[in-house]
C-alpha cells in the first residue's frame, strides 16, 4: 500500500517535472524522475513502538531496517577519546564517535523521526558536538548538541532526504576535531530500502596531520600547521594504515554482489577511490540517488561520499586505494578486500608468457661503435663501414627505402641498383645532407617526393650509411669516407631546415 | 530551531511532571533555586530574597532598563504567557525580572520602567541585585550575559518556570509568543 | 614597567625554584591594553586589564579539603544539585579527604559555584577571563608568546593527549615570565566571567550573529582564529554549565590589586 504512494508520487513528480512551461509536448526530452528532495520526504508522524537503533563499528555494516513506515528511533553515539594504533609503532590519540575511526555506523530509513543522544564520556578532555549532513536544521545538529565532558545532550530531527550522508564532529577548532578522526556515516534508505546484496562494507578515508614524520615511532601529536597546508602526513582508510589489511582485510568470495558505503571524512584532501582489479558496476556518485555505471575511479569529495556495488568473478586480492597515488603507496591509503573462491581463467588467465622481445630499433650498436673507434684511430675499413652503416640504415633510412633497397613505387625510389645514386656519389652526398625535392628519374621511372634533409647524421654516420647503400642489393661497391662528407657539408648551400 | 529543547536539556535537570502531591526527594529539593539566598531590593526598595515568590508558581528571567530592543519583548512574552493562564491559576502565578544592570537599574529606576510600562507589581517583581548576586543568579538560571564598554549588555534571554518549590521546570528561549511547554508547566496542578 | 618589573622579579625569587609554591601565594601582574581573542566588542579588540593579582599556582585536592571541612555545605555528600552536578568531587575517597596520592594535584571535578566559593571563603575571586589569557599569553621568557609558532604547538601537543594520564602536583611546571605556572598543559581552569562566553554553539556561525539570541549586539566574534589554544579553551568553558564538573576542570584565585591579602 504505501510502495504504491510513492510510486504514485514519483510518477506524479515525473509527470509534474515533464510539463515544463510549454504546452506542447516535445518528443525528445526525457521524463526526469527525481525523488522530490526533502519536500516529499515527509511521511508523517512515527508509527509504533519507537525502535533503538543498532549501530555498527566499522567495517560492519547495520542490517536493513526492513521498515515501511516511518518510527522514532533513538540512536545513541557516545564520544570517547582514545590513544590508538595510527601505523605500526605509531600511536596517537583519536577523538571518535563509538570508540572507532570512523566513528559508528548509523541506518534509518527516510521519514524517520530521529532522537539522537549524543553522550561524552567523562574521561573526555575536550567539549564536542555533532553535524550530521543528513539533518534538515542549523547546523545539522551542531548548535543543539554541545556536550561538555560527562554529559549528554538530546535533540531530534526528521530524516526528510534519502541518502549517504558524513557526520562529524563540529567544535572549534572544527578542523582539528575532523583531522582527529571524529566523522562517521549516517544511510538514510530510500522508502523502498536498499535492494538486496549479498555483503555491505563501511570504508571511510581521512587524512591525518602529525608532528613527526610518516612511520616516525612513538606517541604523535597533531600538527596543526600541516593541517592547514593541507600536507598531510598519513591517507588512511578507517583511521589506521593496518585497520583493513593483513588479518583485517575485507573478505568475500567469488560470486558475490558487493555493496561499499565508502566516506570521506577528510579534513581536506578529496579521494579519487580506486579498486585495483574491479570495476564498480554501479556508482551512487555522492551518495546522491542516481547511480552511474562501469566507473574504474570515482571522486568522493571531503565530507561526501558514494555507494559503491560489483560482482565478484576472480579470486585474488583487490587493492583499494585513493588513486591520487603517492597517498596510497606513501601515505597509507590502501585496504584489501580477498576475494576466495574458483579461478576463472576464462576472465582472467594469469601470466601466459614470459618471451625474449627485442624491438624493431634494438640495434646492434656494436657496429657502430667499432666503426667510431676505428674512424677516429683512422683505421676504418670498408667491413667495418658496411656493418655501421647497416645498422644506421635500419634506424633511418628503411622506413622509406625499406631493408630491401626496393622504395615504393611511385612513392619513394629504389636505391638497389639505383642509376641515380651510382651515377654521382658527390650528388648522393648531397643527398643525404640536403635532402631532395622535385621530379627525378630512377631506373626509368619518375618519382617527385620530398626526402626530408637527414640533419641527425653527422659525417661519419652518413658515410657509413652510403657505403652500405652502394655495397648491397647488387650495387657494384664503392666508398663513401667522412672526409668526403664533410667537404660537400661545407661546400654545398644549406637547405631549409638542415643542420649545418 | 527547537532551542527551548535544547536549552531544557543543557540544564539536564528531568521534567518535573508537577504532580505536586508526591513528597519531593532529596535531590528534587535540592535543585531549587531557592537554596540561592541572594539579597535582592524590589523594585520599592524593599529588600527581598530570590525566594520571595516561594509557593507559588514563578516566572523568572534577567534583563536591564536601558535594553532597547528585547527586553520589552520579554515583558510583551511574559504578558502573553500570562495571558494564556485560566483565571484562578493566574491568580498563583507570579513574575520576577532580576535586573543584569547593578549600577544603572537602581530600585527608583525599575519603579519608573515598572510605571511607564504600566506593570502591575502585585503579582510582578523588578529586582535590582549586586554585581556578584546577578553573576550568581544568571549561573543558576544558564543566562549568559555580558557588559559592552558602552553600558548595554549583551545577553541571551531565558525564560526559567519555577515549582512551588524553586525548582527549574522548564526553561524557554521563545519570544513574542506563549511557549506551550511554559504553559503546561505552569498550568499543571 | 620597569618598577613592576622589578616588582614582579623580587616577590618571584622566592619561587623561582622548580616545584616550589605555596597555598595561595600571588603574584602582581600589571596587565594593560590586551588584544584578546573575546574582544570586549566588536569595535573594540584591545581589552583594558587593570593591575591584578593571580595565584601562582592551582588550588590542589589538598588545599580544596581544608576548604570543604570548615564549610560543609560543599561537601558532596550534602551539596545542593543547584550548585554542583553527579561528578562533584567523586574523584576522591571520601567526602573530606582527597586519598592518598591526589593531594598534590590540581583539584578538578568542581563546580563554578565551588570553585568561586572557595575564593570567596579566602577572601578573593576567580580570575575574570582577560586576566587569564593575558597571564596564559606568556611563554617562560616573553609576556606575550602567542605569534610563536613553537608556543602554540607545545600548548596544542597538550590536547594531543587523552585525559587519562595522571596530573601533575599542582605548581609543578615552570613559572612564566610572571611567574605564574601551570596555565598550559595541565587542566582546564574556571574563571569568574564564564557565563559570558557569549559565542555561539555552533562555532562555524561566527559572522552570523543571531540578533535574537543575545541581546546588544549579539553572539561575540572570535579574534585571532589562529590563536587554536585559546579558541579551545572558550569552546571548553562555554560548554560547561556553572554546576558542571569535569575531570580536566580545576581553577586557582584571583583578587584586585589593591584588595587586603
Amino acid at each position: 500500500m504505501f510502495r504504491t504512494k510513492v510510486a504514485v508520487l514519483m510518477t506524479a513528480a515525473a509527470l509534474l517535472t515533464g510539463c515544463g512551461a510549454s504546452d506542447k509536448p516535445t518528443a525528445a526530452a526525457p521524463a526526469t524522475v527525481t525523488t522530490g528532495g526533502s519536500l516529499k520526504g515527509d511521511f508523517g508522524p512515527p508509527q509504533g513502538e519507537p525502535v533503538h537503533a543498532v549501530l555498527t563499528s566499522p567495517p560492519e555494516v547495520p542490517p536493513a531496517t526492513g521498515r515501511h513506515a516511518p518510527a522514532k528511533v533513538i540512536v545513541e553515539l557516545e564520544v570517547v577519546e582514545v590513544d590508538k594504533q595510527i601505523a605500526e609503532g605509531v600511536t596517537y590519540t583519536f577523538w571518535t564517535f563509538g570508540g572507532t575511526v570512523p566513528g559508528s555506523f548509523i541506518r534509518v530509513r527516510q521519514g524517520d523521526t530521529v532522537e539522537f543522544h549524543l553522550k561524552n564520556h567523562p574521561g573526555s578532555k575536550m567539549p564536542h558536538n555533532i553535524d550530521l549532513h543528513g539533518v534538515t536544521g542549523p547546523g545539522g545538529g551542531a548548535a543543539s548538541s554541545f556536550t561538555a565532558p560527562g554529559h549528554q545532550s538530546k535533540f531530534t530531527f526528521k530524516a526528510l532526504n534519502q541518502g549517504l550522508y558524513v557526520y562529524h564532529c563540529a567544535t572549534a577548532p572544527v578542523g582539528m576535531h575532523v583531522a582527529n578522526g571524529m566523522y562517521g556515516l549516517i544511510l538514510i534508505e530510500p522508502p523502498e530500502g536498499m535492494p538486496a546484496v549479498d555483503k555491505e562494507f563501511y570504508v571511510m578515508q581521512g587524512d591525518f596531520y602529525t608532528v613527526g614524520k610518516y612511520r616516525e615511532k612513538g606517541h604523535q601529536a597533531f600538527d596543526m600547521q600541516k593541517a592547514i597546508d593541507e600536507n598531510a602526513t598519513y591517507v588512511l582508510f578507517n583511521g589506521a594504515e593496518s585497520a583493513l589489511t593483513g588479518p583485517h582485510a575485507l573478505k568475500a568470495t567469488t560470486g558475490q554482489h558487493i555493496r561499499m558505503y565508502v566516506g570521506n571524512g577528510g579534513p581536506n584532501l578529496v579521494s579519487s577511490f580506486h579498486l585495483i582489479g574491479e570495476i564498480f558496476d554501479k556508482v551512487q556518485y555522492e551518495g546522491g540517488t542516481h547511480f552511474q555505471e562501469n566507473v574504474q575511479t570515482t571522486l568522493i569529495p571531503a565530507g561526501g561520499a558514494a555507494t559503491v556495488e560489483f560482482h565478484t568473478e576472480v579470486p585474488g586480492n583487490y587493492v583499494l586505494v585513493d588513486h591520487s597515488i603517492f597517498r596510497a603507496f606513501n601515505k597509507g591509503a590502501v585496504a584489501i578486500l580477498e576475494v576466495s573462491g574458483e579461478a576463472r581463467a576464462d576472465i582472467y588467465s594469469g601470466k601466459q608468457g614470459d618471451e625474449v622481445y627485442l624491438s624493431d630499433k634494438t640495434s646492434n650498436t656494436a657496429a657502430v661503435e667499432t666503426a667510431a673507434l676505428a674512424s677516429a684511430s683512422g683505421t676504418l675499413t670498408k667491413e667495418q663501414q658496411v656493418k655501421a652503416g647497416e645498422v644506421l640504415f635500419k634506424g633511418t633510412c628503411s622506413a622509406c627505402h625499406q631493408d630491401t633497397g626496393a622504395g615504393i613505387p611511385n612513392v619513394f625510389p629504389p636505391l638497389a641498383k639505383s642509376d641515380y645514386l651510382l651515377a654521382d656519389k658527390k650528388r648522393a652526398i648531397g643527398i643525404a645532407l640536403n635532402g631532395l625535392s622535385g621530379p627525378v628519374t630512377v631506373n626509368g621511372s619518375t618519382f617527385n617526393s620530398v626526402m626530408p634533409p637527414m640533419s641527425q647524421l653527422n659525417d661519419d654516420e652518413i658515410a657509413n650509411i652510403l657505403t652500405f647503400a652502394l655495397n648491397s642489393w647488387g650495387n657494384d661497391g664503392g666508398v663513401v669516407t667522412a672526409k668526403e662528407v664533410t667537404q660537400v657539408r661545407s661546400s654545398t648551400k644549406r637547405a631549409e631546415g638542415a643542420a649545418h | 530551531m527547537n532551542r527551548r529543547a535544547t536549552l531544557f536539556n543543557r540544564a539536564g535537570l528531568p521534567v518535573l511532571l508537577a504532580l505536586m502531591s508526591l513528597p519531593l526527594t532529596a535531590t528534587e529539593r535540592s535543585a531549587s533555586l531557592y537554596q540561592m539566598h541572594e539579597k535582592l531590593l524590589d523594585q520599592d526598595g524593599r529588600a527581598i530574597d530570590l525566594d520571595v515568590y516561594r509557593g507559588k508558581k514563578v516566572l523568572v528571567t534577567m534583563f536591564y532598563g536601558s535594553c532597547p530592543a528585547t527586553c520589552p519583548l520579554i515583558i510583551d512574552t511574559l504578558r502573553a504567557i500570562e495571558k494564556k493562564v485560566d483565571g484562578p491559576q493566574r491568580q498563583d502565578l507570579r513574575v520576577l525580572l532580576v535586573s543584569l544592570d547593578s549600577e544603572r537599574d537602581t530600585p527608583a529606576a525599575l519603579r519608573q520602567l515598572a510605571d511607564s510600562r504600566r506593570i502591575e507589581t502585585t503579582r510582578w517583581t523588578l529586582a535590582h541585585a549586586d554585581a556578584n548576586a546577578v553573576r550568581r543568579i544568571a549561573a543558576a538560571l544558564s543566562i549568559q550575559y555580558k557588559k559592552l564598554p558602552d553600558g548595554q549588555f549583551s545577553h541571551s534571554t531565558i525564560i526559567s518556570a519555577l515549582d512551588a518549590d524553586g525548582k527549574i521546570v522548564v526553561q524557554s528561549a521563545e519570544l513574542g509568543h506563549a511557549d506551550p511547554e511554559v504553559l503546561k508547566a505552569i498550568s499543571a496542578k | 614597567m620597569i618598577r613592576a618589573c622589578i616588582l614582579m622579579a623580587l616577590t618571584l625569587l622566592p619561587f623561582s625554584a622548580p616545584g616550589a609554591r605555596a597555598v595561595g601565594l600571588e603574584v602582581p601582574i600589571a596587565g594593560g591594553k590586551f588584544e584578546s581573542v573575546l574582544p570586549p566588542s566588536p569595535k573594540e579588540k584591545a581589552a583594558d586589564v587593570p593591575p591584578f593579582r593571580l595565584d601562582v599556582a592551582l588550588v590542589s585536592n589538598a588545599d580544596f579539603a581544608r576548604f570543604v571541612r570548615k564549610h560543609p555545605d560543599w561537601r558532596r555528600d550534602q551539596v545542593a544539585g543547584l550548585f554542583a552536578d553527579e561528578g562533584y568531587l567523586r574523584q576522591w575517597s571520601s567526602p573530606t579527604e582527597p586519598g592518598s596520592g591526589i593531594e598534590k594535584q590540581p583539584v578538578t571535578q568542581v563546580s563554578w559555584f565551588a570553585a568561586s566559593a572557595y575564593c570567596e571563603a579566602r577572601g578573593a575571586r576567580l580570575p575574570r577571563w582577560h586576566e587569564w589569557e593575558l597571564a596564559a599569553a606568556a611563554s617562560t621568557r616573553v609576556p606575550d608568546a602567542r605569534n610563536d609558532p613553537e608556543w602554540r604547538q607545545q600548548i596544542l601537543d597538550w590536547y594531543a593527549t587523552s585525559a587519562r594520564g595522571v596530573l601533575p602536583a599542582a605548581g609543578a611546571s615552570p613559572a612564566n615570565y610572571f611567574g605564574v605556572r601551570d596555565l598550559h598543559g595541565v587542566v582546564w581552569e574556571w574563571v569568574e566571567d564564564a557565563g559570558s562566553m557569549l559565542v555561539s554553539d555552533d562555532s562555524r556561525e561566527q559572522g552570523d550573529p543571531n540578533r535574537n539570541r543575545f541581546c546588544g549586539s549579539g553572539a561575540i566574534d572570535l579574534e585571532q582564529k589562529e590563536n587554536y589554544a585559546m579558541l579551545m579553551r572558550i569552546a571548553m568553558l562555554s560548554s560547561m554549565k556553572a554546576s558542571y564538573s569535569s575531570n580536566s576542570m580545576g581553577f586557582r584565585c584571583a583578587s584586585d590589586a589593591k584588595a587586603p591579602r
